[in-house]
């Protein structure tokens, strides 16, 4: 009988189907479909649970989840019929549930037009491609509820994975550029662009700190490409930021250049910390959804406000969507992400936001956690530094009483020896040996003498006696100091003093001292042969005026270990000297609110360069 | 001839100032203390006092203070290993101030200045 169908065929054309690659519906359709044609009824249809209504007969077919048969020998018997039922009332039909011992997939419909009966056989056969049909919709159900699954349950470990991760640094950066990575790989939470600002709270402004993702769409191209290739588990990639912190795309630099008033409450980043809200801010479908709302700035970006940041980050601001998200620190904001997929055009999904949410939560404790810290180190190293400048005066302070009652003590019998042995000198003849005797007294009397001015002089805070001075006459009288020296010696002097030289506000005898100092370190080191060379000029720095004095000398210049000790009193490279040369004229200049440098080049000389400020000119 | 009155509680420095004073014409008096001092200025009526100020009994300073209420005019040079009274004392009462050194160039030409002998 051609009405009856090949049951061989049907079944197996049905499991094909069901186990097939197919999506659900395309796989339901063309199940019906065959059952339709194989039974030549007018229709098959799949009813969803959700479509069969309370009261109706479906319902009561579903509850007792036992099919319904009607034909010509069982008349439908149902009293009730819902009007959105009686469609499916015809002369023969069946209406058979398609569930298991656990689920209910709703019901398989058959219907015909005209009168007929069921046999036991296609009763039979019914059942088994009902059974096939409920089997495909439940593995669909498993098959996507598992995907999920799979997701949340990678997401939510790659969020373990990230937190570990903050967890193992207290480094500010590298917690920053790895909140920042996470949030822009693939298998993190896959925005194109990330960017964070936090609250300056001295200042009232948000910073722009680091921001991380490609620079153009090619170098995006690129990324993601390879991204693809080498799909890591999350803490192999957090790992390779940890070695890598440094972040040197012009996103970066452009975002770190950004500050807004945190009062700027047309700004979305602004209102994002002061609300402490999230903004998710869709992508536009037309022009008209194009709020042209414009901040002070002068940027929009087709949304409900202004956005300064867009300004710098796009060419053309309103065709990408974007979100911020405030980042909590312990009870309070203390930043801002701003997220966004600038390249790919996605559309940021709630499910996205709520990811970012739970992950910056993480990360905004981490970024408080270490910018604690950072400030931390900071005042601990500048404890640090009080404690050795505190060392340091107590030291000098120490050592400037001692001085002192040394001086007295030690001064009166170098007097005396010292003034005996030149009338000692005087009165011996010429030719007479001991007169090398009383000479050697005398010269180390003189040396012992300057050593206990140079203690003073370093020791103790005399009081500038401040007058306007001409250097060049300052330098001449401390060449004069030396002058003899010089004369006796193979030494050759140049002096090249500029005619106009500014006033500079200084102590006599001090400037006297400092440049006596530099002069005479510059005529030992050459040890009686070489060119000592003194320049004075004048000198413009950032608008204000100085006078230069440079030193330079041919000898053997400053062994480099040593060069970052030479202001340090008591160091010395000389047995038989005292190591205050240096710190003094450091002293001195630096009372002066003047700069010492030096050039050095060893084995050939060294140039110390001494900047002074210049005296105002006197407006006439 | 001008006369100079040495107060210095060391004898060695007194000897020394004495025979280097001397041996450049002056006349040269001596007194190992302030209170010494003030006895010397009225009889022996010097032209310039150099003045130790460390000393025991009565001080340079109070020396200074006392030989002023008596004495006006006389120049007086402060001698002192002290470098750091320097300041004040040249603006108050003393003429000048000389840090002690074995080389006496400084002092005697301060002596010569303040007697106009240079």
């Amino acid at each position: 009988m051609s009405a009856h169908p090949d049951g061989y065929d049907l079944l197996k054309a049905t499991i094909e189907l069901s186990t097939s690659s197919l999506p659900i519906e395309t796989k339901l359709e063309r199940m019906l479909q065959s059952i339709t044609d194989g039974f030549q009824s007018d229709r098959s249809l799949h009813l969803r649970p959700e479509a069969i209504l309370k009261e109706g007969f479906l319902y009561r077919v579903a509850e007792r989840r036992k099919p319904l048969w009607v034909d010509e020998e069982t008349p439908f018997q149902e009293e009730r019929v819902l009007a959105e039922e009686r469609d499916l009332l015809c002369s023969s039909f069946a209406c058979i549930p398609l569930s298991d011992e656990t689920s209910f997939q709703g019901i398989f419909y058959i219907g015909f037009s005209k009168g007929r009966k069921f046999s036991s056989g296609e009763v039979d056969l019914l059942l088994l491609l009902t059974k096939e049909i409920g089997a495909a919709i439940r593995n669909d159900q498993l098959h996507g509820a598992a995907e999920d699954h799979e997701k949340s349950m990678r997401q939510l470990s790659m969020l373990m994975e990230l937190n570990r991760a903050l967890l193992t640094t207290v480094n500010f950066e590298r917690i920053v550029h790895m909140t920042l990575t996470a949030i822009t790989i693939g298998d993190g939470l896959g925005f194109n662009r990330a960017m964070l600002f936090l609250v300056n709270d001295k200042d009232r402004v948000l910073e722009g700190t680091m921001a991380v993702g490609p620079n153009n769409a090619e170098e995006a191209g690129e990324i993601w490409s390879a991204l693809s290739q080498r799909k890591g588990n999350p803490s192999e990639l957090i790992a390779k930021i940890e070695s890598s912190t440094e972040n040197h795309s012009v996103l970066n630099s452009m975002v770190k250049g950004i500050q807004i008033p945190l009062e700027h409450a047309q700004c979305i980043l602004s209102r994002t910390v002061l609300e402490g809200r999230t903004f998710n801010i869709g992508v536009p479908h037309d022009e008209e959804e194009w709020l042209q709302t414009r901040c002070e700035r002068g940027c929009h970006i087709g949304s409900e406000v202004g956005c300064y940041v867009s300004e710098h980050l796009s060419r053309d601001p309103k065709i990408y969507a974007f979100a911020t998200i405030p980042l909590w620190g312990k009870g309070k904001v203390i930043g801002v992400i701003l997220v966004d997929n600038f390249y790919n055009r996605n559309p940021i999904t709630e499910e996205d936001i709520r990811y970012l949410a739970m992950f910056s939560n993480q990360a905004g404790l981490a970024i408080e956690n270490a910018m604690l810290y950072r400030n931390l180190e900071e005042v601990h190293q500048e404890l640090k530094e009080a404690q050795t400048f505190l060392v340091h005066q107590e030291k000098m302070a120490a050592l400037g009483e001692l001085s002192t009652s040394i001086a007295h003590e030690i001064r009166n019998p170098l007097v005396s020896i010292g003034g005996f042995a030149r009338r000692l000198d005087r009165a011996l003849p010429a030719d007479a040996s001991e007169k090398r005797y009383a000479q050697t007294i005398v010269k180390e009397v003189g040396r012992l003498e300057k050593i206990l001015s140079q203690i003073l002089t370093y020791t103790h805070e005399d009081a500038m006696a401040l007058k306007e001075l001409d250097l060049r006459e300052v330098v001449e009288e401390s060449l004069s100091m030396i002058s003899e020296s010089l004369r006796n010696g193979g030494i050759q002097l140049s002096k090249e003093f500029s005619e106009k030289v500014p006033g500079v506000k200084g102590d006599y005898y001090q400037l006297k001292q400092a440049f006596f100092n530099l002069i005479s370190n510059a005529y030992e080191s050459m040890n009686g042969k070489g060119n000592l060379s003194i320049r004075i000029h004048p000198l413009l720095k950032n608008g204000s005026s100085f006078v230069r004095v440079e030193v330079e000398d041919t000898g053997a210049g400053i062994d480099p270990e040593s060069l970052h000790h030479i202001f340090n009193p008591f160091y010395t490279t000389k047995d038989n000297r005292l190591g205050l040369g240096l710190p003094i004229i450091h002293k001195i200049v630096t009372s002066h609110q003047g700069q010492i440098e030096v050039n050095n080049h060893p084995g050939k000389g060294v140039t110390f360069l001494l900047t002074l400020p210049a005296q105002e000119e006197k407006q006439r | 001839m001008m006369k100079i009155l040495v107060v210095d509680d060391e004898e060695s420095i007194r000897l020394l100032y004495k025979e280097e004073l001397e041996e450049d014409g002056f006349v040269v008096e001596v007194a190992k203390d302030g209170l010494e001092a003030l006895k010397q200025v009225p009889l022996f009526r010097p032209d310039l006092i150099t003045l130790d100020i460390k000393m025991p009994g009565l001080n340079g300073i109070d020396t200074l203070k006392r030989i002023r209420e008596m004495e006006r005019q006389i120049p007086i040079v402060m001698c002192s290993a002290y470098g750091e009274y320097k300041q004040d004392l040249t603006t108050w009462a003393s003429d000048a101030y000389v840090v002690k050194a074995a080389d006496l160039t400084e002092l005697k030409n301060t002596i010569r200045r303040l007697l106009r002998l240079l």
